[in-house]
């Protein structure tokens, strides 16, 4: 009997607190995508979207936890209820919309094309019937595979194309250009480069999505990711891990 | 010849292969087959969004499944062959040789190979994709085979090497024409088990961006959000092949031991 009245006291505690009643969002992160998400020497998830949502839960009150999830299945594990949303440079566009709800944008990208630095490729249009490489269900790949007569090939990671670039088995590589400035400026400066930006004509943003139907959570984050322009955090995220 | 050569070597992880006396008309293979051709017709005509279009997705991934299987397999074998020959050899060098080989290879998950032949020796050896992906699954099944082909060898009696040695035949042509024409009778059964287990293994080199059956699977649910239909039918796609090769396997093994009963 005194131990249920304990637990009972225990219990009315904790959800009195307002410290614990603050909600916590579990995000999925694929975190191979430097510098938006990536895991560090520490084996820790970091980068621009990772401190960008710390920073809007901060705002908004909430605690993010951020889940190290393959890119491949991503989508998968939101609808069957595995985390709460995505954060993980996920592009809206129309399609996934349809599957999914997205936030606000909370950053604009372009598609970059990175080649060799020995080639002169600079568009896809010079690439045909060579292989392109891109990762798997990006819009970076989307590109390449509405780009005709261009040979597009998938991967997990965007980092094993750019490996593959790197060796040579493929001829070009595709995808957002924050990613693309970190694989061709820096890990493989000496031998990558960008070599255009690809246009499409429209805006590309990255929203966070949550399952259709998360209302109330969408506008949790949607009022961290307000407040955190409205402040201007994320300017200096872009100096801190972007630079320019 | 007597029954007590007949030998049997089970061998890898390759589909449960019917047995050749099975011919009732109700047997797992028969339910599983049918079941199987029913849902890959059935899917796509009732509900042609998605599973046609998956369907007309995959094809050129069923192609490189193949073309990686089969290439995977013949090098294997002309591998296993010399591992074999090699695990047997009274040459201690060679002996050595073939047998750190398969510990070696034993010893290390194919996807760490697969991981390893590609982007480890990717960057001293510039090789196409599919050149790397062949090469990895053929120098981890040639350590497989290599131990079939022994088995093989060693179930022949030993008399047999004996009467052709006092036959006046050396070593190599004992090897040759006495012992590995009977071998590969026992051999063959394992061989088209291992067969099995590899096509089923290629589907690890989705993972090396090789646009095989699971690749392909996966490209269309990354794009469509359909995961559930697609690896349905990659699933499908799968066991239909294996079914239908672990039947012309038990019928070639079912010849074989026929023709060892005359």
């Amino acid at each position: 009997m005194l131990k249920k009245v304990l637990l009972a006291l225990l219990c009315a505690a904790v959800f009195a607190n307002p410290a614990w009643a603050k909600k916590t969002i579990v995000f999925a992160t694929d975190a191979t995508w430097p510098p938006m998400e990536f895991v560090n020497a520490d084996k820790q998830v970091v980068g621009y979207a990772i401190d960008f949502m710390t920073a809007a839960g901060k705002e908004a009150g909430f605690t993010p936890v951020f889940k190290n999830t393959a890119w491949d299945g991503i989508f998968a594990g939101l609808a069957a209820g595995k985390y709460d949303a995505i954060v993980s440079s996920v592009s809206i566009t129309p399609e996934r919309q349809r599957a999914m709800s997205f936030s606000a944008p909370y950053f604009t990208v372009r598609q970059a094309l990175i080649v060799n630095k020995n080639s002169a490729a600079t568009s896809l249009a010079d690439l045909k019937g060579k292989k392109v490489g891109g990762q798997i269900g990006t819009t970076g790949y989307f590109a390449i595979k509405a780009a005709e007569g261009v040979q597009a090939k998938s991967y997990d990671e965007i980092g094993l194309a750019m490996e593959d670039l790197n060796v040579g088995r493929i001829a070009a590589v595709v995808c957002d250009d924050p990613v693309a400035a970190n694989y061709a400026l820096m890990q493989y400066k000496d031998n990558l480069k960008i070599s255009a930006i690809i246009e499409t004509g429209k805006v590309e943003s990255y929203g966070v999505p949550v399952k259709k139907g998360s209302e109330e959570l969408l506008e949790l984050i949607n009022r961290g990711i307000a407040a955190v322009k409205a402040k201007g955090i994320d300017l200096e995220l872009k100096k801190k891990w972007i630079g320019q | 010849m007597s029954d007590q050569d007949v030998k049997k070597i089970e061998v890898g992880d390759g589909a449960a292969i019917p047995s050749p006396d099975d011919k009732g008309l109700v047997s797992a293979w028969w339910i599983a087959l049918i079941g199987t051709l029913i849902l890959v017709i059935a899917l796509p005509l009732v509900q042609p969004d998605p599973y046609l279009k998956i369907l007309k997705f995959i094809p050129d991934g069923i192609l490189i499944t193949f073309q990686v299987t089969i290439m995977s397999i013949l090098l294997a074998i002309v591998i296993g062959l010399l591992t074999g020959l090699g695990r047997i050899s009274e040459n201690r060098l060679i002996n050595l040789a073939a047998s750190l080989y398969v510990e070696v290879v034993r010893g290390i998950p194919l996807l760490v190979q697969l991981f390893y032949i590609y982007f480890a020796l990717g960057r001293l050896v510039r090789v196409p994709d599919i050149v790397a992906a062949v090469v990895a699954m053929a120098v981890c099944y040639g350590a497989y085979m290599g131990e079939v082909i022994r088995a093989g060898i060693k179930s022949i009696d030993f008399g047999q090497t004996e009467a052709s040695l006092s036959l006046g035949f050396n070593r190599r042509q004992t090897m040759a024409y006495v012992i590995l024409p009977q071998a590969w009778r026992t051999i063959l059964p394992p061989v088209g088990n291992e067969f099995i287990a590899l096509l089923k293994d290629t589907s690890l080199v989705s993972i090396l961006a090789v646009s095989d059956i699971l690749r392909r699977g996966r490209e269309f649910a990354a794009e469509s959000f359909n995961y559930f239909e697609t690896y349905t039918m990659i699933a499908l796609i799968y066991l239909l092949i294996t079914l239908i090769l672990s039947k012309l396997i038990s019928i070639m093994e079912h010849r074989l031991s026929h023709y060892e009963r005359r």
